[in-house]
């Protein structure tokens, strides 16, 4: 079947094309090049005066796993209050903060997303992962695996493992769990927190293996340059929500020595020390070593106001900000010998400085980091906000006058310890494509997703041009996955599954005698049952491999 | 060995929860027999595979398309579907959600009682909890608390307490059993290692987890607790607070006080305390017929845990009125699924009952439709839960004895339900 979208203006970065007017050709799922005036289309969709764009992509978002389970369980309150009837063709569940599955891929479809990544992925629990987001309707997802307080890994390094060493253990563990990409959280802090370590320097040995951060940071980042993995190391930092932990987010930039990083919710790392409340925004200091080096990327994770629930892998963070907990109670676990999950309920209140100076720092970041390639939009869903909130974001970034309204509206001492007021960038169509569209699947490596040229899967959202971006944003006319129409003017008009993104590095397999003995006599789990089957994956329907390149990166 | 197809080597059992994968069984005439192990529950389940069965329909054998067509047309003819048992793998549960929302049913697992004794506390206060490869590697005290979890889980010594934890230095561990002798056959896999036993009421296992609790700031200020005296309560005290890695082990499906949540708010309390000093956590065991794992589904498609209703269309959970032994009461038409032992509750008369489970089991009243299923992990591979939650394992097939399996026959009773029953 062949269809064309006709007329739109069409926003595709990666392909150069900023608001240009013409037409879309689909076929079998895939856009295809104009075939030319003899064919005859069987559907036509009028898109004149429309605002074209592919599907959007969101690259952290924490939609899938145990956390994510542990937070609809202790979010109960949220559950009862926002309970939702299916309604053909969609299915019953619930939340917002912590949706179940098919509201996840209900609301993100309906938001003109086609693919959302689960940024922390525990080796011992992506089977896990991996069965709940094939449970996660209409949009593509995947995983970033865990690995820097994997006690592996640690005594690997303990022994004095070479490079090649690391990153075959890195391959075999990429390949075993069927992932993405690697995600390091607070390398060597969560392996330190089971010893009842409460900080880590980034240069301090940890407890029992020895190891600095510094050492874990740098070998993982060095494997997967080494392994040619599409997106680089995707680190959340030090110090998490700690004033001052800038110098700790700038000395992570240093630290890779000119290889590929990416730090994530940077928002939450930085925090100066300024002031008269010793809490001040380092947005300024990131930006311009951000702008600086084009080897780091970064995502915000920003924060907007109301209940949600930060769920991460940071037991050691987590553990520092349980006394925050609204409502009081939150869950802390270390989890086999690979990391930690903890959970704990927030609410962000406007009137409070501290939570309206987050707000200040993640825009700064915004607007002061110029490349819109190297840039998401995130709010680290569910930490900073829940998903659903990126439409409002969005009109926040675009939107100016807008902006400074809502600005006016937080605590009074807010304008004295930002430079928000001042900075009068608006984001433009074509850069919100970019850092929502193209530049994903840029920096995941997924090469036919994220553009609009001929060969892409035809993952397609088409807007009406709207003064308020928030209402544009929030509804868009059509969305496409595959060709299929799947949201008709923001409504879910048809269901189904979406596809699994992974990477199957290379790697010398002597390395997997070394990790059987561990697994037999550490984790009483045999390698063979730790590695996931392809036909696990979706019942063996939907996994999409992308390339990787070893050293190209 | 590995060349001769009857026997099976690193065979993964899905029954207790532990998440055994290094069985050898052996397919003999008769059925399988468990060559590398004493566990009990091992050795009987995978023993007990009995020939395949045809379906029945009050009684009388029919092909599987009939039996599950008169599945479909009691179900569909309910009013208040009770959809429970669900002893089966993740593809099983799913498929029982599907149906269960198509039904507006209840829904509920056999063994759900220990689960949710602890989920009302992870619900109510929240924890800090553990998983058993960092009890294995990383705790150098084991305090297990009430009746031996061993009864249920009774490779849980000999796998994840007897190894020398890898990861302290030096690489020291001992066990103390609160309020509950061990078993002896566990007891025989701490050979090596010290062991303490604190008798005490076992239905006052609460009691004794706050009043250690209130030790822990001056243990020398300690009082006894259930039979427990203060000094010995003392001394237990000091050493979790001189514990590296302390974990507090329970089996609440074994705790005999009424609101027996209490007792392991009480235990909650005790780790959340012993954190302010060092480190210390909890290890819930709960996870017989993958009891872990349906919950685990539901929790990510509904939102919420089992003991949930679909029945308004909008998933509500009431751990009390939608357990289902106190809903098989208000239901009309009951499902009951059971692929991991052939074991069933006796059921009130006066309603269709649907069962799913393996050939060979035995019912007081026949049901109005039985359906014979092969179990995951002996009869097809499937997905099944660690106790600990976090571990999900993949089980194999061994043998082929033609059962379908859960997620099939609930898929065909699901496509025969007539259209009008489309209730959510």
């Amino acid at each position: 079947m062949l269809m064309k979208l006709a007329g739109g203006r069409i926003y595709d970065p990666a392909n150069g094309r900023d608001s240009a007017v013409g037409d879309l050709f689909v076929q079998d799922g895939r856009i295809v090049a104009d075939p030319g005036p003899g064919a005859a289309p069987d559907e036509v969709h009028d898109l004149t005066g429309r605002v074209v764009m592919a599907g959007a992509i969101d690259i952290h978002s924490h939609i899938a796993g145990g956390k994510v389970n542990i937070a609809r369980l202790l979010m109960a309150e949220e559950h009862r209050a926002a309970a939702l009837a299916s309604e053909e063709p969609c299915g019953c569940g619930g939340a917002i903060a912590t949706p179940s599955t098919h509201v996840t891929g209900c609301r993100y479809a309906q938001m003109g997303y086609t693919a959302a990544f689960e940024p922390a992925m525990l080796p011992s629990n992506a089977r896990h992962a991996h069965l709940e987001m094939a449970d996660i309707p209409l949009i593509d997802t995947g995983g970033y695996l865990v690995l820097g307080n994997d006690d592996l890994l640690l005594e690997l390094l303990a022994s004095g493992a070479g490079e090649e060493a690391v990153a075959d253990y890195v391959g075999c563990m990429l390949n075993a769990t069927r992932s993405l990409a690697i995600k390091a959280v607070n390398p060597g802090g969560i392996n330190a927190f089971k010893y009842n370590q409460r900080r880590l320097n980034v240069d301090e040995a940890g407890p029992f293996h020895a190891i600095t951060p510094r050492r874990i940071l740098t070998a993982l980042a060095a494997a997967v340059h080494r392994l040619g993995i599409p997106h680089p190391l995707h680190l959340h930092g030090f110090n998490l929500g700690v004033p001052g932990n800038a110098e700790a987010t700038l000395d992570s930039i240093e630290a890779v020595e000119g290889l590929r990083l990416h730090l994530t919710h940077v928002q939450f790392h930085a925090y100066g020390v300024e002031g008269d409340r010793k809490f001040s925004s380092a947005a300024a200091r990131i930006a311009e070593a951000v702008n600086r080096r084009p080897n780091i990327s970064v995502d915000v994770g920003q924060i907007m106001f109301g209940q949600t629930v930060t769920a991460s892998a940071d037991t050691m963070a987590q553990m520092g900000n349980a006394g925050l907990a609204h409502p009081k109670k939150w869950v802390m676990m270390d989890i086999e010998c690979d990391a930690g999950c903890g959970v704990v309920p927030f609410r962000y209140r406007d009137k409070a400085f501290v939570n309206a100076l987050q707000w200040a720092i993640g825009l700064e970041l915004f607007l002061l980091i110029e490349d819109p390639w190297r840039i998401f939009l995130t709010t680290d869903h569910p930490n900073g906000a829940p998903f659903t909130s990126y439409p409002e974001l969005i009109r926040l970034l675009m939107d100016r006058d807008h902006r400074l309204a809502r600005m006016a509206e937080l605590h009074p001492d807010l304008p004295q310890h930002t430079i928000l007021g001042s900075l009068t960038r608006e984001y433009t169509l074509g850069e919100i494509a970019t850092m929502t569209r193209a530049a994903p699947a840029r920096i995941l490596g997924l090469a036919d997703r994220g553009h609009l040229g001929p060969g892409a899967a035809a993952d397609i959202t088409v807007y009406t041009d709207r003064p308020d971006r928030r209402a544009m944003f929030e509804k868009p006319d059509l969305v496409f996955k595959d060709g299929r129409l799947i949201v008709r003017n923001g409504v879910v008009i048809a269901l189904g599954a979406g596809r699994t993104h992974v990477v199957e590095p290379a790697y010398d397999p002597t390395i997997e005698a070394w990790m059987g003995r561990r697994f037999d006599k550490r984790m009483g789990q045999r390698l063979a049952h730790f590695r996931i089957a392809e036909e696990e994956i979706r019942g063996g329907n939907g996994l999409v491999r992308h390339a990787c390149t070893p050293g190209a990166f | 060995m590995a060349s001769n197809p009857a026997i099976h080597q690193d065979v993964l059992c899905p029954f207790c929860g532990l998440g055994c994968d290094d069985l050898t069984v052996e397919a003999e005439t008769g059925g399988l027999a468990v060559r590398s192990t004493d566990c009990p529950i091992a050795r009987d389940r995978f023993a007990r595979t009995p020939p395949a069965e045809p379906p029945r329909v009050a009684g009388t054998p029919v092909p599987l398309q009939d039996a599950t067509r008169a599945a479909a047309t009691a179900l569909g003819g309910s009013g208040a579907p009770l959809v429970a048992g669900l002893g089966t793998d993740v593809g099983g549960v799913r498929a029982a959600l599907a149906l269960a929302q198509r039904l507006g049913a209840v829904v509920d697992h056999a063994l759900s009682d220990g689960l949710y004794r602890n989920l009302a506390v992870l619900q109510r206060t929240g924890w800090i909890a553990t998983t058993l490869a960092e009890l294995r590697n990383r705790c150098d005290l084991l305090l297990v608390a009430g009746p031996d979890p061993a009864a249920f889980h009774p490779r849980l010594y000999e796998r994840w307490v007897a190894p020398t934890p890898a990861f302290q230095n030096p690489p020291s561990r001992e066990v103390v059993f609160l309020c509950g002798e061990p078993l002896d056959s566990p007891r025989a896999a701490l050979v090596n290692l010290p062991v303490t036993v604190l008798p005490g009421d076992p239905a006052r296992i609460g009691d004794v987890a706050a009043a250690l609790t209130a030790a822990l700031p001056d243990p020398s200020r300690a009082v006894g607790a259930a039979g427990i005296p203060a000094a010995d309560i003392a001394a237990l005290a000091e050493r979790l607070l001189k514990a590296r890695y302390a974990v507090v082990a329970w089996a609440a499906s074994a705790f005999q006080a009424p609101h027996a949540d209490l007792t392991v708010e009480r235990l909650v309390r005790l780790v959340h305390d012993v954190n302010r000093h060092t480190r210390c956590a909890g290890l819930p065991l709960a996870g017989h017929d993958n009891v872990v794992g349906a919950n685990q589904v539901c929790t990510w498609q509904l939102g919420v845990p089992l003991r949930a209703s679909l029945g308004g269309g909008a998933p509500l959970h009431d751990p009390y009125r939608f357990a289902w032994d106190r809903y098989l009461d208000t239901a009309d038409a009951v499902l009951w699924i059971s692929s991991f032992r052939p074991e069933v509750p006796i059921f009130p008369p006066g309603k269709p009952v649907i069962v799913l489970a393996p050939p060979g089991t035995p019912f007081a009243t026949e049901p109005a439709v039985f359906i014979p299923v092969g179990t995951p992990g002996i009869d097809h591979p499937g997905h099944v839960f660690r106790s600990d939650t976090v571990v999900a394992l993949r089980a194999r097939g061994l043998i082929d004895r033609g059962l379908p399996d859960v997620a099939t026959v609930l898929t065909a009773i699901t496509a025969a339900l007539p259209q009008e029953a489309a209730a959510c």
